[in-house]
């Protein structure tokens, strides 16, 4: 069952991560956004997973549980703001959400 | 190793035969006399136009956001629920009580969303 | 064991359990409660008032909270001094903002709900206490990530308003992308230590087993959801906008009582988990090879200088108090960056006195937009003859966030400065000087704009005597301690002890 080495999670986990960091810079649709976000949250808990597993300790296990649970509050209230937003500007396009500038 | 595993290909396994065969069985024992007007899609009795795949209510956004909160709060009781055996061997009515109030700060959330009108569809 | 567990709780956590409690009694009172508002308003005063008690009560004890179990004498929660301290400025604002939101204009009216305003600010509240006191990684990001969503939906808590809405996005994205970079780098933390406890990291660290890259990347990673909370540079760029767009109770208590929080998590991040010891002299030290203090001092000067530099040219009063907050924590971390105990008494003066001068003038200029509807710095024009009692308190609110003596904030720049040169710290002193010089431009230009400047208009700008008295309560300490501030250095010395160091 031990036959996966560690790295292949982390490198797994990283690439997870740089694509959740990548969305989030370069997508322009709040929700699509908020998905990276998500993907972001979802690579740490991959990393814990792995690293609970490989060091055998179940710590890392019970992190993830909270981060689920963490997730879920955040995507209830990023959505619940979207929805305000779009109530008033009739988009979910970050572009042309700009009243404030330097 | 992989006898620990057959009883979730069990439960695997009865899901997929029940869930086809419940939509099989009622095609086999229903009656089914078709004809053009049945088989057209409904539209208030005017003639159909435009395409079934509609835009779902903002509404359901709500009962969405809700259902993710309380769904997930359910990874909390599992654990515990599993565990429950030793822990009241080690802790008593202790073991049980946090459980109690985390339930209970979920009640009052829900009684709050109830009240407040959150759950009303119109 | 349970006894046990019952028994910390209520000796320890009593303002977290008020608060905590607080929240249900709001919620179900606004179920129950429909026409009489002014009675939730005082229920949250009172829970508060009974929470800043007990919080006072608990001065001086030290404990760990929830024992991690077997064999294992770290807990997840860490009672102390410092987060004492922290849990009263925090208790204490928010005190302060109830009393904001009560003269709120833009919390007037039957489209406020206060029930929730309420829960969500209870729930921020016990979000900051729980950071401020917490020991391990997890408590730290549950709370950390309560205290952002809760903020979040209060930023934007005008519904149908542009711009609180903008506010609240901008927020929500910025706030959820540095506490996912920061997740990212604790799992690394926890898989290079294998625990998730900052006094059981520390134990591992002081043995010279860990690869250093990967800690310095995981370290700089958390790194991005502190500074994100504290809003240093350069992970401040979301300030600026939430500040203006939120309402301004909400503002006010996002630069006073969230930064609080942000830097009691700071504090104890460094000086539990990567200070090997302090020493006798005061001074912490970092372990070999690991040297973090020139990071912090770049970007506590960094902070203060583009804080001060871009608020010189900013026309919206909220907009400017943003960026000169940005400037102020420049100042506090600088403080910490000293890495020492007199560099802790400075902080904790210096956030003390902040807290009085940065709400004061937050409310002096909500008085103003009460009656304008705006913030910019053309309203202010000639309120020294419209309202001089107004424009008084406001001038010495500006004068004490300067540094100009004899008002508080010049005490809590004095022991900065001593802190800094008692550290050889001479450069970053030189430039925090030549920052405090800058800053002098932007306040007195608003200063400037009331006295100096011709009003557009003759709308008057009225306050009833109840603001008026209460504005004057927040101007009373900031003058008494700029002459006699012997009982508050005194009182903070109390409170530089963390648990354990």
């Amino acid at each position: 069952m031990n036959s996966i080495p560690i790295e292949y999670y982390l490198i797994l986990s990283a690439f997870m991560f740089s694509i959740g960091v990548t969305g989030v810079l370069i997508r322009r649709n709040a929700i699509v956004v908020f998905m990276s976000i998500e993907l972001m949250l979802n690579s740490a808990n991959l990393t814990l997973v792995a690293f609970s597993s490989y060091l055998g300790n179940p710590i890392g296990q019970v992190f993830v549980f909270f981060v689920m649970t963490v997730a879920a509050a955040e995507a209830a209230v990023g959505l619940a703001i979207i929805i305000a937003i779009f109530r008033n500007k009739l988009t979910v396009n970050i572009d042309e959400i700009n009243i404030f500038k330097w | 190793m992989i006898q620990n595993y057959i009883p979730i290909f069990f439960v695997i396994a009865v899901a997929a035969i029940f869930g086809v065969a419940v939509i099989f069985s009622s095609k086999l024992f229903g009656p089914q006399r078709p004809d053009k007007i049945k088989e057209s899609p409904y539209e208030s009795g005017k003639k159909p136009f435009g395409n079934t795949k509609e835009r779902v209510s903002i509404k359901y956004y709500l009962v969405a956001m809700l259902f993710i909160i309380f769904d997930i709060e359910v990874i909390f009781v599992y654990p515990w629920a599993v565990q429950f055996k030793s822990l009241w061997a080690e802790f008593g009515i202790f073991a049980f009580l946090p459980m109690f109030v985390f339930l209970i700060v979920l009640e009052i959330g829900f009684l709050y969303i109830y009240m407040k009108g959150g759950l009303k569809w119109d | 064991m349970g006894n046990i567990i019952i028994n910390d709780l209520w000796s320890f956590l009593k303002p977290e359990i008020f608060i905590a409690g607080g929240i249900f009694i709001i919620l179900l009172a606004d179920l129950v409660i429909r026409d009489n508002r002014k009675a939730i308003h005082f229920t949250a005063l009172i829970i508060l008032i009974a929470a800043f008690a007990s919080a006072l009560l608990q001065m001086g004890t030290e404990s760990f909270i929830f024992y991690l179990g077997k064999g294992n004498n770290h807990g997840l929660l860490a009672v102390d001094p410092m987060s004492t301290f922290i849990k009263l400025i925090t208790i204490f604002s928010t005190i302060l903002i109830v009393i904001f939101t009560i003269t709120s204009e833009e919390f007037k009216g039957s489209k406020f709900k206060s029930g929730e305003f309420y829960t969500l600010l209870f729930g921020m509240l016990l979000g900051m206490l729980l950071l401020s006191s917490g020991a391990d990684l997890i408590i730290i990001y549950v709370s950390l990530e309560l205290l952002s969503l809760s903020s979040y939906v209060l930023a934007g808590f005008i519904a149908g308003s542009n711009r609180s809405s903008e506010a609240s996005l901008k927020y929500v994205i910025y706030g959820a992308t540095s506490s996912g970079i920061m997740l990212f780098g604790i799992s690394i933390l926890y898989g290079l230590t294998g625990t998730t406890n900052l006094y059981a990291i520390h134990t591992i660290l002081v043995s010279p087993h860990v690869n250093y890259l990967t800690l310095g990347l995981s370290i700089l990673m958390i790194f991005i959801g502190i500074g994100f909370k504290i809003s240093a540079v350069p992970f401040h760029f979301w300030t600026p906008d939430v500040y203006e767009g939120s309402p301004l109770p909400v503002t006010a208590y996002l630069s006073v009582a969230s930064k609080a929080a942000g830097f009691a998590l700071l504090i104890r991040f460094i000086k539990v988990g990567f200070i090997s010891s302090v020493g006798t002299n005061g001074f912490w030290n970092f372990y070999e090879n690991f040297d973090w203090q020139l990071f912090l001092i770049i970007l506590s000067i960094a902070s203060m200088t583009v804080g001060n530099l871009t608020a010189l040219w900013q026309n919206n009063v909220k907009r400017m108090l943003a960026y000169s907050s940005i400037a102020h924590a420049g100042y506090m971390l600088l403080a910490i960056a000293v890495l020492s105990e007199k560099g802790m008494l400075a902080f904790l003066v210096y956030i003390a006195i902040y807290m009085f001068m940065n709400l004061g003038a937050f409310y002096a200029v909500m008085l103003v937009a009460n009656k304008k509807g705006n913030e910019e710095i053309s309203s202010f024009a000639g309120l020294g003859y419209k309202n001089p009692y107004l424009a008084f308190g406001l001038s010495i609110f500006l004068i004490s966030l300067t540094g100009i003596p004899p008002t508080g904030g010049f005490i809590g720049k004095l022991y900065l400065f001593i802190a800094l040169l008692d550290g050889d710290m001479y450069w970053p002193a030189l430039i925090a000087l030549l920052n405090t010089v800058i800053s002098l431009y932007y306040y007195v230009r608003i200063i400037k704009e009331m006295y100096l400047t011709k009003a557009l208009d003759d709308t008057t700008i009225e306050t009833s005597k109840t603001e008026l008295t209460f504005m004057f309560a927040l101007v009373a300490p900031i003058l008494v301690f700029g002459i006699y501030f012997t009982p508050l250095v005194n009182f903070c010395t109390n409170f530089v002890r963390i648990l354990g160091f």
